[in-house]
């Protein structure tokens, strides 16, 4: 079975700016992303993991390697092709996003038929059932400004859906998400996985998150592949700690099973 | 035979008229009219002025808001300004001819002429000479030629009677304020230039530039001019300008009392008060060829 | 409603509107004429010669022609330009382009260059010349390894902008007395008459404009989730960039050379509409199209009416009359949005 999507020895580097700053790097990074299974992407903050996006979604080319997306190299692709493939969920649209719930996920439709003026027919009916898929339906003529966090979050993962894609890529989907946001998103993402049997590429720092939706976790430190593999072998207290520089502990979730990870909060020095 | 030479001659003096008019104007341009005009718009007021004065004023059917000499012509239908004649007013007076200038006009509002197809006379005087052909010019094209000989006579004999007046005297070194702030002044090609040199002066600013440069104040201090001019338009700015040019103390006109102010509208109108306006300067330049006591000249200088 | 149905029925009203204003202009103005001879012209039927037929078709028809037309450019401009930068100030006139055609026709008018009586084309060709010009520096300036930045597009702007407006009054400040009124006054920016020729390049040039803005018109809202988010759903951002700049540089700088530069059209309209209408720039850019070129025919008509046989400067009733409407609008919004 073709994976998703591939790195291959990806290497990048961002345009060395003023300042003598090091630019950022992707140091030969290569992993594989299978139909179907929700991989995690873990890491300390400037380990790379929103550059791992923007590299999939064409956003930025590598400066070596390649990047193979449903087995064809990502260079072959126009960037509606691989938009037909992959799907970003954000965290939130744009300060002052003036648009409508409906309009939002609507937008999806376009790397279907970008030469289209107006969406047709069946663009329509397919954003419907997107809306419906994360039950934001009731919302379709109401702007985003005036929504709460969670139902953003919701409209967002329409719009991805509304793409048809095969795999979806969500970057902090809970970051500023109150718990029961948290929860609902959760629940909602291990529907879709299950029921449409996307492929999901999950980004976090919710490292619990992670541990509890993800079938495998990769863990990303300075541009490079530290660890990879299921939750309970990649969150070991040795490796986060080394990666994260504090003190970590590792426990079994009482419901569920998965790792726990927790900081060892410590003395004031 | 012979009868057939007299036909032939008298065909050969037959005057060009009978097809049509060919006329041209001050800049070259040449306009082929109908006819002799009968309703001229003129947008120039020293044009304005000279149709007066050599009577050809019934031909005149618009004028702008600044032909305001002779008082008569400000009753005529008005066009608006110089610079933005109103054209749907303008062709509704259903003018033959409308006389205009480069400098006061634009020529957009000549090319809407043209395509409305309005002849379109342009005037450009530049010297006094130029002023003198103007008003023949003008008086051949509204068949007002014994008018505008009547004028042109009395105009070179004024003229001849100033220059006689002033001839042989000193020149003194004459500075002319067009403009106050920012200091405006004549130079090459300006009407008053020359005027001031018929009066029996030397304008400072006569090699400055073009048409009416700036100058700093600086410069025109420096040029110590002994006799100073300020210029006045309508009623204003009088009074204050002049003060303010008296403070200058170390220019020699000031010392010696010689700032003057002078209608503007008599030094800078191509038209047939320009020999006032040489009278005039005559009078402030040369004081003593024309009798004046000091008193006198002071008045006559308001 | 479906969009196409929406679409159709906000430009068939604007259109009518937009006719409606177009035939009170041609009935109105310093030369009486009477209606009925106005419909007779219009109609093709009327005299075939005289002062009727001259002020109709030879003076009121191409100057309303000309607004519509400016009108319209301009409202495009800024609705492509807001939406490029995502900034609702935007204005035609931020872009620098209009700095630099009226430069270019200042020159032309100063220096004498194209003032052979019959050369009229001339002065619109500097003007372009200027706005090529100047389109280029900002371009130039703004564009770097990564792309089309807004932020510099905008600075740019503003800057070649200040350079331009510096030049002409340096200009100004040398120019001979005689020619400064000339000159002052095509800075007040007017509507004229323009004759059919130049009519037609204006026309096809602002198609061109309106073309390039409105034919990506879908992509360009996909811009409001920013460069990154439309990347993400398969837009070349970069390339609707230079597009969108382009085509309201072109439509502005054209404006300029035809016309003169006139200051809010492009920000109140397509603002105005977009509060009405809503952000979706398929309708917008229409809609600003129709509904600029209507604002400008209005405020044209009144500022040769209201004080004839005088006129205003159109820029100065545009203003006048435009921030109020605006401001209305602004706080009924508002009134509205607030939580």
């Amino acid at each position: 079975m073709t994976a998703l999507a591939e790195f291959r020895s990806v290497s990048f580097a961002y345009p060395r700016g003023t300042g003598g700053r090091p630019p950022f790097e992707l140091r030969e990074l290569s992993l594989t992303l299978e139909p179907g299974e929700v991989l995690g992407l873990i890491g300390p903050n400037a380990a790379g993991k929103t550059t791992v996006i923007r590299l999939l979604s064409r956003v930025l080319q590598p400066s070596s390697g390649t990047i193979v997306i449903d087995g064809q190299p990502a260079s072959g692709l126009d960037r509606a092709a691989v938009a037909r493939r992959i799907a970003v969920v954000p965290q939130d649209v744009p300060q002052g996003f003036p648009y409508t719930v409906e309009q939002l996920v609507l937008m999806g439709r376009f790397p279907h038929a970008p030469a289209r003026f107006f969406e047709s027919r069946a663009d329509l009916l397919i954003a419907r059932e997107a809306m419906a898929l994360t039950d934001v339906e009731a919302l379709a003529a109401e702007p985003l400004e005036r929504l709460s966090g969670g139902e953003r979050q919701r409209v967002v993962l329409a719009r991805a859906l509304a793409q048809q894609p095969r795999l979806l890529v969500l970057d902090e989907p809970t970051a500023h998400l109150d718990l029961r946001y948290q929860a609902e998103c959760v629940a909602l993402l291990r529907r879709l996985h299950r029921d449409e049997g996307l492929g999901i590429l999950l980004i976090s720092h919710d490292l619990n998150l992670a541990a509890e939706v993800s079938d495998r976790l990769l863990l990303l430190a300075g541009g490079r592949a530290v660890t990879s593999g299921p939750p309970h072998e990649v969150l070991q207290a040795p490796v986060l700690e080394a990666v994260y520089g504090c003190r970590v502990a590792v426990d079994k979730h009482s419901a569920t099973g998965r790792p726990t990870v927790s900081v060892v909060w410590p003395e004031g020095r | 035979m012979t009868s057939l030479i007299t036909a032939l001659a008298l065909v050969a003096l037959l005057p060009v008229s009978s097809w049509g008019l060919e006329v041209v104007d001050q800049v070259g341009r040449t306009l082929t009219l109908p006819a002799p005009p009968q309703r001229i718009v003129s947008l120039v007021p020293s044009t304005t002025e000279v149709l007066y004065a050599i009577g050809a004023q019934d031909l005149l059917v618009g004028v702008t808001d600044f032909c305001d000499y002779p008082p008569e012509a400000r009753r005529k239908p008005h066009v608006g300004d110089m610079l933005s004649p109103n054209l749907e007013t303008l062709v509704t007076l259903k003018p033959d001819l409308v006389v205009a200038t480069r400098e006061g006009n634009r020529k957009e509002t000549f090319d809407q002429l043209d395509r409305l197809g309005i002849p379109v006379y342009l005037v450009d005087p530049i010297t006094v000479r130029d002023v003198l052909k103007l008003i023949t010019d003008l008086g051949e094209l509204t068949h007002h030629r014994e008018g505008a000989r009547a004028v042109t006579h009395d105009l070179e004999r004024r003229i001849a009677a100033v220059r006689d007046r002033v001839a042989g005297r000193p020149r003194p070194r004459v500075l002319y304020v067009l403009w106050p702030e920012p200091l405006i002044v004549p130079g090459r090609g300006a009407l008053v230039t020359e005027l001031i040199t018929l009066a029996g002066g030397d304008s400072v600013t006569a090699d400055l530039g073009q048409g009416y440069p700036r100058l700093s104040l600086e410069a025109a201090v420096g040029h110590k001019p002994e006799v100073i001019i300020l210029a006045r338009h309508g009623s204003r700015g009088g009074a204050t300008v002049r003060e303010q040019w008296q403070r200058l103390e170390s220019m020699p006109a000031v010392k010696s009392g010689r700032l003057y102010t002078a209608d503007g509208d008599l030094m800078h109108r191509y038209g047939p008060r320009m020999v006032v306006g040489l009278e005039t300067l005559a009078r402030l330049i040369h004081p003593e060829a024309f009798g004046q006591s000091e008193a006198a000249r002071r008045g006559a200088a308001r | 409603m479906t969009s196409r149905a929406r679409l159709a029925w906000i430009c068939g009203g604007l259109a009518a509107v937009l006719i409606a204003v177009a035939l009170g202009s041609l009935l109105v103005g310093a030369a009486p004429v009477p209606p009925r001879a106005v419909l007779d012209l219009i109609a093709g039927r009327g005299p075939s010669g005289g002062t009727d037929r001259a002020v109709v078709l030879s003076i009121r028809l191409p100057r309303i022609a000309a607004a519509v037309l400016a009108g319209g450019a301009l409202a495009v401009a800024g609705a492509g330009f807001q939406a490029l930068t995502r900034n609702p100030l935007a204005e035609p006139s931020i872009l620098g382009v209009s700095g630099g055609a009226a430069f270019g026709v200042v020159v032309a008018q100063v220096s004498g260059l194209g003032q052979g009586v019959v050369d009229a084309l001339g002065l619109a060709a500097f003007g372009f010349a200027g706005a090529v010009a100047a389109g280029l520096a900002v371009y130039l300036i703004a564009s770097s390894g990564a792309g089309l930045p807004v932020h510099t597009l905008l600075l740019a702007g503003v800057i070649v902008g200040i350079f331009f407006s510096a030049s002409i009054t340096v200009l100004i400040s040398i120019v001979d007395a005689n020619r400064l009124g000339g000159v002052i006054y095509w800075l007040l920016g007017s509507v004229a008459p323009i004759p059919p020729g130049q009519l037609v390049i204006f026309t096809l040039v602002t198609a061109v404009g309106v073309w390039l803005v409105l034919g990506q018109a879908r992509a360009l809202n996909l811009l409001a989730l920013g460069e990154e988010g439309a990347t993400e759903l398969g837009v070349d951002a970069l390339g609707l960039k230079r597009r969108i700049f382009m085509g309201a540089a072109l439509l502005t700088g054209t404006v300029v050379a035809f016309v003169g530069p006139i200051g809010f059209v492009g920000l109140i309209v397509p603002q105005a509409f977009r509060m009405l209408l809503g952000p979706d720039n398929r309708v917008l850019v229409p809609a600003a199209l129709l509904g600029g070129g209507a604002f400008l025919l209005a405020a044209d008509t009144l500022a040769r009416t209201v004080v004839a046989p005088a006129e205003l400067s159109v820029g100065v009733l545009t203003s006048f009359c435009g921030a109020p409407v605006f401001i209305w609008l602004l706080r009924s919004r508002v009134a509205r949005v607030e939580p």
